[in-house]
């Protein structure tokens, strides 16, 4: 790298600027709207501890229904169509945004189904492709027993999410079909593994996928709850499951903090703050092959301080023989924080490679087929550098993050009420400071200058 | 391992419908176009596509051109009588990942030879493994890079000229037109170091002086502060600001002289490339001129082949995608990948081409190519190749911001972009 370096620093050439809606916000008045959500925030946070009373959070049954096909039948249909997409990321076109694995990968998957998740309750749930194979197979082998996995609680979750961070924010290229497909068909076949050795119940502990989504699913207004033939639709305020959950186990704390702390990492590495305190001028970004050792040693280290801060505040709250009980009840109002940072960060990618992905089904073969009519040249990104897309995504991302951090606020107050003991203001103040500058940090992020 | 498709026509969708990339091309009936072509074989030509990174934007047009270049090249008759495919590979706009997509086109995908590199840190980091791997490595860069001699004899830029060329060709309309006195501004690295000192030289051989250098640090993202520095008596002042901050140094720059009296100004359109000309805070570029490597906006006296271009890529007569007119292509540039599409034609033709071991052949016909001419095949305008330095160079053209409209005022002379040659690559080996 040290002969690339020294001729990118001798050799001048074109650097070019594009487009982005980066260019656009940063004419918008982004400073008065951080300035507001802190206070709306904080008016929040004041106004729940004068009132006394905060909303009830009650859950009903919408109806309830038989469950159409088994899970086991479910997750055979998932698996097949998880080999297919790998036999597309092998086979198909090298282009990843024609190809249709990373497209459901990352924008289907990562961005699309957490979307539709916080709004209609755990969907992955009736996707994910390794209940129904594990099953099979153990009744095949016979096998009943396991081998201690689940003592393990969430830690190997809590692994598997660093990986996939590191994977999707620092590696080279993780949006490269054939990378991807190795990546994910060894992933894949090494937590079926484990799935047989142990039992397929321990996915809702040690799969990160199965443990994100179940987590991020938990603030939807709509959702599902399932009994052995039966199905019941529920329906509450946002936080109704949330306030039902037992407190957070601390493999479950760590991987709600991960959460959070990698996709604010994920924003925070495009900045040009970030680059400039690595030294790199962002109008010629030189790659994340230039950056890869920095930002892995820096992913790890953001996580520390982020969980830091977090269950800092959380003890300057809670006195200190509640805070053991405490610390995991009180994690949960962070749910709605690592979903809406999540959603706001990646709404973007959805609007934009979410086009890519339709267009791929339109024509998944790149034969010039046009399974869904859509014309030539349907992708589009005018939206990006006009002052009202812009700003429609702006408002949008606003009240996410600010509708986040308001619902956080309020079943942070909802959820100290167990604990008697916790003084009011001094309980609340440390986590309130916390949330307005989670808010302002993430509207900041969504509105700084970024390479790219 | 497929590539991403083959459309052979801009009504590709009657065409192609049912029909695979490469040997499906005979049961469509486009089986006789190709019919004398001694192999049959498709020609695979790699494109090292900036498809994610900080190139991504000018990837999606570069792609869409190059896609809109082969359906023309095919529906002639392909290469030698062979149909032709495009295999795009992702490099992330990264060097590191640039070299090893040229060895995965070339060793994997046995592509014939690699095209379509813009950034110029991926051209460098690439242009070595293609002179290991001895493919032919055509760069869509415009970055003097090439022509200063620090590649090797395999990597060539025959389908763009190169920013050396460019500024240079800038000096004496603005010296003649807007005025001898002129204050630079531009961000403190490397690209704007280019312009800073091409253009300073050939202002002072075109008799002006460039009386002060303003130096924006990259990060920088407000510049009111910067604007006092600008010296009272500047007839002209020269900007090429770059980045997402370009949107608030012209609105800035406006309100800085409010509605009073201003110096012109003139910029590089890569400031603004892919960005509407009539977006809110850029008012104040109303009257002011541009460099243009291709203008946006269809002049009045565009030439049938820049009309077929437009129709071909899908762009309207406001450099805006006919799906959508906000959506601005990177029109300065991207013309770069259809005109090297069709030198590799050409070169491939005049080699008599058959495989990857006549590799050598495609550089020397290419560095045996001394003009291409204004047509089809060139829409942008005619070009001089001068096969020493692999490099092309052309016609830019300066258009004044008039009505909403980017309206060519001038266009330059060959001459006025050459500049004596710093390197002969068909002295050094293969």
């Amino acid at each position: 790298m040290r002969w690339l370096a020294a001729c990118l620093a001798l050799i001048p050439g074109a650097a070019l600027a594009h487009a982005s809606e980066r260019m656009v916000i940063l004419t918008l008045p982004t400073g008065w709207y951080m300035l507001g959500a802190g206070i709306a925030v904080a008016l929040t946070a004041l106004a729940g501890l004068m009132a006394g009373r905060l909303p009830g959070f009650r859950a009903r049954v919408l109806f309830e229904r038989r469950a159409i096909l088994s899970r086991t039948t479910i997750s055979w249909l998932a698996a097949f169509a998880f080999w297919s997409l790998i036999a597309t990321g092998i086979w198909g076109t090298r282009d990843p945004l024609g190809n249709l694995l990373p497209l459901t990968v990352w924008t289907v998957l990562w961005v699309g189904l957490t979307l539709a998740s916080i709004l209609f309750g755990n969907l992955w749930r009736d996707i994910e492709p390794w209940t129904g194979p594990a099953r099979t197979i153990r009744h095949l082998m016979a096998r009943t027993g396991n081998v201690g996995l689940s003592h393990l609680c969430h830690w190997p979750a809590v692994a598997g999410y660093l990986g996939f961070a590191w994977f999707e924010i620092v590696s080279l290229s993780p949006a490269d079909p054939l990378d991807l497909a190795r990546v994910a068909a060894g992933y894949y076949l090494l937590i079926l593994a484990l799935a047989v050795l142990e039992g397929e119940d321990w996915l809702e502990r040690g799969e990160f996928m199965t443990v994100y989504f179940a987590m991020v699913s938990r603030i939807a207004p709509f959702w599902a709850e399932h009994e052995e033939t039966r199905v019941k639709t529920m329906a509450g305020l946002p936080g109704a499951q949330i306030l039902r959950l037992p407190p957070l186990t601390p493999s479950a704390i760590a991987f709600v903090t991960l959460v959070l702390a990698s996709v604010s990492f994920d924003g925070l590495t495009e900045t040009f703050w970030w680059l400039a305190r690595l030294g790199i001028n962002p109008l010629e970004f030189p790659g994340r092959s230039a950056v890869l050792g920095v930002n892995s040693a820096a992913l790890l280290a953001f996580w520390t301080v982020s969980a830091a801060l977090i269950l800092g505040a959380i003890r300057a709250g809670l006195p200190h023989e509640t805070f053991r009980q405490g610390v995991g009840a009180v994690m949960l109002s962070f749910l709605p924080i690592a979903a809406g940072y999540h959603v706001a960060h990646y709404f973007i990618a959805l609007l934009t490679n979410g086009q890519y992905a339709i267009a791929a089904l339109n024509d998944p073969f790149g034969r010039g087929w046009q399974l869904l009519g859509l014309p030539d040249h349907w992708v589009s990104f005018g939206f990006l550098t006009t002052h009202s897309g812009v700003q429609m995504i702006w408002m949008a991302q606003f009240a996410v993050i600010l509708g986040a951090h308001l619902l956080a606020v309020l079943l942070n107050l909802k959820l100290t009420e167990r604990f008697p003991e916790a003084d009011g203001v001094r309980a609340h103040l440390p986590m309130t400071l916390l949330m307005i500058a989670y808010t302002v940090f993430g509207l900041w992020l969504l509105s700084s200058p970024t390479a790219g | 391992m497929a590539n991403k498709s083959t459309p052979l026509n801009p009504t590709r969708r009657s065409v192609l419908t049912g029909m695979a990339a490469g040997g499906a091309l005979l049961t469509t009936g486009l089986g006789a176009r190709f019919a004398q072509a001694q192999s049959s074989e498709p020609i695979r030509i790699g494109f090292q596509l900036h498809r994610t990174g900080i190139g991504a934007s000018y990837g999606r047009w570069y792609e869409r051109t190059a896609t809109a270049a082969l359906n023309v090249l095919n529906e002639g008759g392909g290469i030698n009588g062979r149909p032709v495919e495009l295999v795009f590979e992702d490099d992330g706009t990264d060097p590191k990942r640039g070299a090893e997509v040229v060895e995965k086109l070339t060793t994997q995908s046995n592509c014939d030879l690699v095209m379509g590199t813009l950034f110029s840190h991926v051209v460098i980091g690439s242009a070595p493994r293609a002179g290991e791997l001895k493919v032919p490595y055509l760069v869509c860069s415009e970055g003097h890079h090439v022509a200063s001699g620090m590649l090797n004899r395999w990597t060539m830029q025959p389908g763009i000229t190169d920013v050396k060329s460019q500024v240079q060709g800038m000096a004496p309309f603005v010296t003649s037109n807007l005025g001898k006195k002129i204050t630079m501004i531009f961000p403190d690295f490397a690209f704007g170091h280019d312009h800073r000192d091409y253009f300073t030289a050939a202002v002072a051989a075109q008799g002006g002086e460039v009386i002060k250098h303003i130096a924006i640090p990259p990060t920088e993202t407000s510049f009111t502060r910067y604007f006092p520095q600008i010296p009272s008596d500047t007839d002209v002042i020269y900007h090429v600001m770059v980045g997402p901050a370009v949107l608030t140094f012209v609105k800035e720059l406006g309100e800085f002289y409010g509605s009073g009296a201003r110096p012109q100004l003139f910029g590089f359109i890569d400031s603004l490339e892919a960005v509407d000309i009539n977006s809110p805070g850029l008012e104040f570029l109303d009257g002011s001129h541009f460099w243009e490597g291709h203008p946006r906006y269809k002049q009045a006296d565009a030439s049938e082949h820049e009309a077929f271009y437009r129709a071909a890529v899908g762009v309207d007569d406001n450099g805006a995608s006919v799906s959508d007119p906000a959506d601005i292509a990177t029109y300065a540039h991207m013309f770069s990948t259809w005109e090297t599409l069709f030198v590799i034609k050409h070169a491939m033709e005049a080699a008599g081409y058959q495989g990857p071991a006549d590799r050598q052949k495609i550089v020397e016909a290419i560095e045996a190519m001394t003009d291409f001419a204004e047509g089809q095949a060139h829409p942008q305008g005619p070009k001089t190749f001068n096969g020493k330095t692999h490099q092309t160079f052309g016609l830019q053209s300066i258009t004044k911001v008039e009505g909403g409209k980017l309206v060519r005022v001038h266009q330059t002379t060959m001459e006025d972009g050459f500049y004596p040659d710093e390197v002969d690559y068909t002295t050094m080996s293969f």
